[in-house]
């Protein structure tokens, strides 16, 4: 039994460790560059790639579409100015691991390529294609910023509720 | 023919242990199926996950190895396999040492390029009955659920290992017993990452590989000794087996004896042995007595399943007791 006692031993210091930080006002998860803290009450800064009729850029620049709407309603329940980057899909996810952007869309599939170099978030839209196929749209978030990450999934998820009703 | 140079079976007690062992093991390979599916189900993107996950994977191996290997000793012996099928038990444990040592590389790796380039392991969410929960808390939860079952079933088959002289069950039994510090290390790993310190997981992830590598590594020594025919060993492989000295001095015993040096090696569960015996006045006994002789001694222990006695006027430099200075006591 002497033995038994370690694995139990080990969850009291986690779970102790957890709730005491937790206590202490800590978030869990929490971002480790703080993308989340910056964004609240300050810019959020999003890169889009023009898709469909979803997220479409006008003359001089500014996007516009369904899509383009939903972020700025996350940005709007955080308080929080857009300032919008268009680019490539390439440029914009370079700008993300740089960390000079907080959020990219724009026709983004869960199947996407880039899910090594940023956090893809769960899909908030399904889009069935002339041929039949299922796309399932995802927006692209900076590797590890949980808390970040876990806002944005948390607004989406009401959101698609929302449109549903 | 029937004759009395068939090789021995297992005794009834053996054979009641040695079921309880199956039946452990396909408990073993049913848990391992609902652990693998749950860690599957909360993976993420956490490398220390992936560890864990894989490490289950890997243990699936043990325990197949370990039924296939009985299926195959269980052969009788053949003109073409005249020593039997034991050493399938000691390919099953090379096989299992081998793919621990390569999954344990490739791992730390794996890890440890993810901790040199700074890789942000990210857990999004999930949603459960309705409500979007943080997926790390149900990593934790996983990993902290399956800590414990392993370490049980470990015990129970450590003390069958013993019994049955398998070293494939006392791998198995040796990995389960450790496991509950894969789960915690993930858990602990993730945690970190929730409080916002992304080189926890990868710190985990390589404590993880570390770990598996080094029963990989022990394991293979073992196995590959084994295999090259070193002298009988415990089941731990702690200490040379007391069944060697047991028959010699058996031997030294009968009276026709003069002198007598064993060599043994394990077979994989059973022990093949041959015994060198100096004859008093340098002749060659009756039959007789070599029969009884090779009747006692498979009397002594039920691992002695193989035996040759060779009488010889001096004997062979590689037995044990023709270096003990002991030998010339029954001159």
């Amino acid at each position: 039994m002497s033995k038994l006692s370690a694995p139990r031993l080990a969850w009291a210091v986690i779970i102790g460790a957890l709730l005491g930080l937790t206590g202490c006002g800590m978030t869990v998860p929490t971002d480790p560059d703080g993308t989340l803290e910056g964004v609240t009450e300050g810019v959020l800064r999003v890169g889009a790639t023009p898709n469909d009729d979803r997220v479409t850029i006008d003359d001089d620049g500014e996007p516009s579409g369904n899509d383009v709407e939903l972020v700025e309603d996350f940005a709007n329940s955080l308080d929080a100015e857009i300032e919008w980057v268009v680019g490539s899909e390439e440029s914009l996810v370079r700008d993300l691991e740089t960390g000079r952007l907080d959020l990219v869309i724009g026709g983004i599939t869960d199947t996407t390529p880039w899910s090594s170099k940023a956090a893809v978030t769960r899909p908030y839209l399904e889009v069935t294609e002339p041929d039949g196929t299922t796309l399932k749209l995802v927006m692209l978030a900076p590797m590890g910023e949980n808390a970040f990450l876990t806002e944005l999934e948390t607004f989406l998820t009401e959101h698609e509720h929302k449109d549903e009703r | 023919m029937k004759g009395k140079y068939e090789l021995r079976e297992l005794s009834e007690e053996k054979e009641a242990t040695l079921k309880q062992a199956v039946r452990l093991e396909w408990i073993t390979i049913a848990f391992l199926a609902v652990t693998v599916t749950l860690v599957f189900l909360v993976l993420g993107n956490s490398q220390a996950m992936k560890a864990a996950w894989i490490e289950d994977m890997l243990s699936f191996i043990p325990p197949i190895a370990f039924l296939i290997a009985l299926r195959i000793t269980r052969r009788k012996a053949t003109i073409r396999h005249p020593y039997g099928y034991h050493r399938a038990v000691g390919v099953g444990h090379l096989v299992s040492a081998v793919a621990l040592t390569t999954m344990g590389t490739f791992l730390i790796i794996d890890s440890g390029s993810g901790l040199i380039s700074g890789e942000h392991p990210s857990i999004g969410t999930v949603v459960l009955f309705g409500n979007v929960i943080w997926l790390g808390w149900l990593m934790i939860g996983v990993m902290l659920l399956i800590a414990v079952p392993p370490v049980i079933i470990g015990r129970k088959k450590m003390k069958l290992a013993e019994d049955l002289h398998d070293k494939i069950l006392y791998a198995d039994a040796d990995m389960n017993k450790a496991d509950w510090m894969t789960a915690v290390g993930s858990a602990v790993g993730v945690a970190g990452v929730g409080i916002g310190l992304w080189w926890f997981d990868s710190a985990a992830a390589l404590f993880i590989s570390g770990s598996i590598l080094w029963d990989g590594l022990r394991n293979m020594k073992a196995a590959v000794l084994d295999l090259m025919d070193e002298r009988a060993m415990t089941f731990d492989d702690r200490r040379p087996h007391p069944v060697a000295g047991e028959l010699q001095d058996y031997l030294r015993g009968l009276r026709w004896v003069r002198d007598a040096g064993v060599r043994v090696r394990d077979e994989g569960h059973v022990f093949q042995v041959d015994a060198f015996v100096v004859p008093k006045f340098g002749r060659t006994p009756s039959l007789r007595r070599f029969d009884e002789a090779r009747q006692g001694c498979i009397a002594l222990d039920w691992r002695v399943h193989d035996i040759l006695i060779v009488p010889v006027d001096e004997l062979p430099e590689m037995v044990e007791s023709a270096r003990h200075p002991e030998r010339e006591r029954h001159e």
